[in-house]
């Protein structure tokens, strides 16, 4: 989309008679614009006149099923559904839950990538090819199946426990902690990164890390003044992509997180299924939706720098 | 290059079979298809797909059979709002038969063809409270929620709930349950302990009908509920996520005791999953719930009076109810044993499966589950 139209901004700079042909571009760029409103925007929206209490029209079958549903008070809608969410006890233990494993997580596999991209791209030689490849292998196997997986390793009976009281060791039991989300995140999201990061470290030229090294920079000296800022965007991507989907997760946290708190995935499946409250898990959604466009907004801003720096505008 | 053959291959493939599937569909065009939509577990979907549809297909050629299922009922919510936009608009909803919780909602909201023995002449020998329990819903097998117990660490079982809760202080990290919203099993164990403290009155008027007023009556059962935390198996109250996982912790000894549905568990020891040293009994004062699956024929169905009608009224037949009773599923019959075949029927030894205790309505139901999540797990 962004792409599409910065080269229709391009294009009709460059020629005199650029109005036929910006037009041109609008319309090639209408459909998959179109698409996303249809299909994405407008029922966005009717949701959210439904988070404020708009029971009828397309709200209308939901409104009559759901319970503890908040018809609108004003013209403008209610906040009844808000302020019960915010009133749960359940809320602010997901919400920070939510917040400290998409953190937490993050930063993880951002410093993993970076270490195997590193390794890579400064050592190199068989090792390094080994450990890339195999750290690809997760991006093949199913959430369902890694999450499953993970759950009868780390689980009472599982291979870790198993091991370590063989050695008289009490192996703590890791399913259902937030610390088994944090390690079931991680192992899903690593591949994306690396992929996206070595990538990244990989672009730099030879030449920027030998005259580095000619003039007396140490290896460290080397990473952090010319690898990682000129591999910076393709970083902040990784990282924006690998928050956001951690962010909004379901199948880790179900299978490896506490019951209560839960991440905010699982929450809204609970609400809106198991307790049947559809305004609630809606309000919810909303949330997690302004927590990843924070998220969004530095992933646009690393774009727009790196297309400035490229001089595409 | 190669990526670019494969999907050209796989295109060619998928047209090739959808042209056979038309061409075999246009030489069977006197078949009717009667649409099952089942939103269960997967031994319900094994009990349509590999027992019931080839039997009933057997013995009712003309009827083809296609069965939709939705794994632990996720989509129930918007199932439940297509028919009942479909019922608003007066269309055909795509559906003719439905297996799932939901039905008695349905029923209760009048969208399900009402059956009568006139119309279904095999609910003759259905019970007749069970029936009208329905809604408008068909019966059509039963299953009960039992405590299952390890042998070989638990010689005699507790016999009623208070026996239970104290066998669980005694015992600390052996007994299980799992999260009401995630299955029934461990549903029930929660449903049962907050009767417990409630009048034979009140628990009736939650069966019956939605009764918030009564909602502030379960503080008691889920304060116990939340003492057991530190009993439980699991850290800091946590509870497995289904079914399913109360079934694996019994079976690898995890824990000694655990709240099981029936039908699951017979399933598994049949399977062999499930060690033959794992044994089931009912507690009493009161019971775990369980009750009657029902069957909904939805109003706004085209094959309501055809097809729907029929694979319903043989699925009450003593055939298929025998299928039900000894196949891989284990169900109870809702028909009387006397109909039934003896061989298959003496493994009910000791439980009472014609007074099972219902389980509240499903509006109620979403609100303990609610309730339970915010006030036992982790507190």
């Amino acid at each position: 989309m962004r792409s599409l139209l910065s080269k229709t901004g391009k294009e009709g700079s460059l020629a005199n008679n650029g109005s036929a042909l910006s037009l041109l571009g609008f319309a090639l760029s209408l459909p998959p614009f179109l698409l996303v409103l249809g299909f994405v925007g407008i029922p966005i929206l009717i949701g959210f006149t439904f988070s404020l209490g708009f029971t009828r029209g397309p709200n209308r079958v939901i409104s009559i099923i759901g319970q503890q549903i908040h018809p609108k008070t004003h013209w403008w809608g209610t906040l009844a559904a808000y302020s019960d969410v915010f009133h749960d006890s359940r809320f602010v233990g997901d919400l920070v839950l939510t917040l400290a494993v998409t953190a937490i997580s993050t930063v993880l596999v951002i410093l993993i990538a970076l270490a195997i991209a590193l390794h890579q791209r400064l050592v190199g030689g068989r090792t390094a090819s080994v450990l890339a490849t195999l750290s690809i292998v997760p991006l093949f196997v199913p959430v369902v199946i890694s999450a499953w997986a993970i759950h009868t390793f780390y689980g009472g009976d599982g291979f870790m426990r198993s091991f370590f009281a063989n050695i008289g060791i009490n192996f703590p039991t890791l399913t259902s902690t937030s610390t088994a989300i944090v390690i079931g995140s991680v192992w899903t999201s690593l591949p994306f990164s690396i992929l996206m990061i070595s990538s990244g470290v990989q672009a730099v030229p030879d030449a920027l890390i030998e005259s580095a090294k000619d003039c007396g920079a140490s290896t460290l000296k080397v990473i952090s003044t010319v690898v990682v800022p000129l591999a910076q965007t393709p970083i902040i991507i990784a990282g924006s992509f690998t928050a956001i989907g951690i962010m909004g997760s379901f199948t880790i946290p179900l299978f490896l997180g506490p019951n209560q708190p839960t991440m905010l995935g699982v929450e809204i499946s609970n609400f809106f299924g198991a307790y049947n409250r559809p305004q609630q898990s809606l309000v919810m959604a909303f949330i997690v939706f302004l927590a990843a466009s924070g998220i969004a907004v530095l992933y646009i801003w690393s774009n727009v720098k790196s297309a400035k720096e490229s001089g595409r505008i | 290059m190669t990526t670019k053959k494969a999907v050209a291959v796989s295109a060619a493939i998928a047209l090739a079979l959808g042209v056979s599937t038309s061409a075999s569909h246009a030489a069977m065009a006197k078949v009717q298809t009667i649409q099952v939509y089942i939103s269960a577990d997967t031994n319900i979907q094994d009990l349509w797909v590999k027992t019931l549809v080839p039997a009933f297909k057997a013995a009712n050629p003309g009827y083809d059979v296609n069965v939709t299922f939705d794994l632990h009922g996720d989509h129930d919510a918007q199932e439940t709002a297509k028919l009942t936009a479909a019922a608003t608009l007066g269309k055909d909803a795509g559906v003719d038969l439905i297996d799932g919780g939901f039905v008695t909602t349905l029923g209760a909201a009048g969208l399900l063809f009402r059956p009568t023995v006139g119309i279904i002449p095999n609910l003759i020998d259905v019970n007749k409270t069970v029936l009208k329990a329905g809604k408008g819903g068909i019966p059509y097998r039963g299953s009960s929620v039992l405590l299952a117990y390890n042998t070989k660490n638990v010689p005699t079982p507790p016999k009623t709930l208070d026996e239970l809760l104290t066998w669980i202080k005694n015992n600390p990290g052996k007994f299980t349950y799992n999260a009401p919203n995630g299955g029934g099993s461990g549903y029930s164990f929660v449903q049962t302990v907050v009767d417990k403290y409630l009048s034979d009155a009140d628990r009736k008027a939650l069966v019956a009908g939605a009764a918030p007023e009564l909602e502030a009556k379960w503080a008691k059962g889920l304060e116990t509920l939340r003492q057991l935390n530190k009993y439980t198996y699991g850290q800091n109250g946590t509870y497995p996520a289904n079914n399913a996982e109360t079934l694996k912790d019994l079976a690898t000894g995890l824990v000694d005791m655990g709240t099981v549905w029936s039908d699951q568990f017979a399933s598994a020891v049949k399977a062999g999953t499930m060690p033959s040293y794992i044994k089931v009994a009912q507690i009493s004062n009161p019971t775990l719930t369980g009750g009657a699956s029902y069957l909904g024929i939805p109003a706004t169905s085209a094959n309501r009076n055809k097809g729907a009608r029929v694979l319903a009224n043989w699925v009450l037949s003593p055939a298929a109810q025998n299928l039900i009773v000894s196949g891989t599923l284990n169900g109870f019959p809702v028909i009387p044993l006397a109909k039934l075949d003896p061989t298959a029927t003496g493994t009910f030894a000791g439980v009472d499966i014609q007074n099972l205790r219902a389980g509240y309505l499903s509006a109620n139901a979403n609100d303990l589950k609610s309730k339970w999540a915010s006030t036992v797990p982790g507190k």
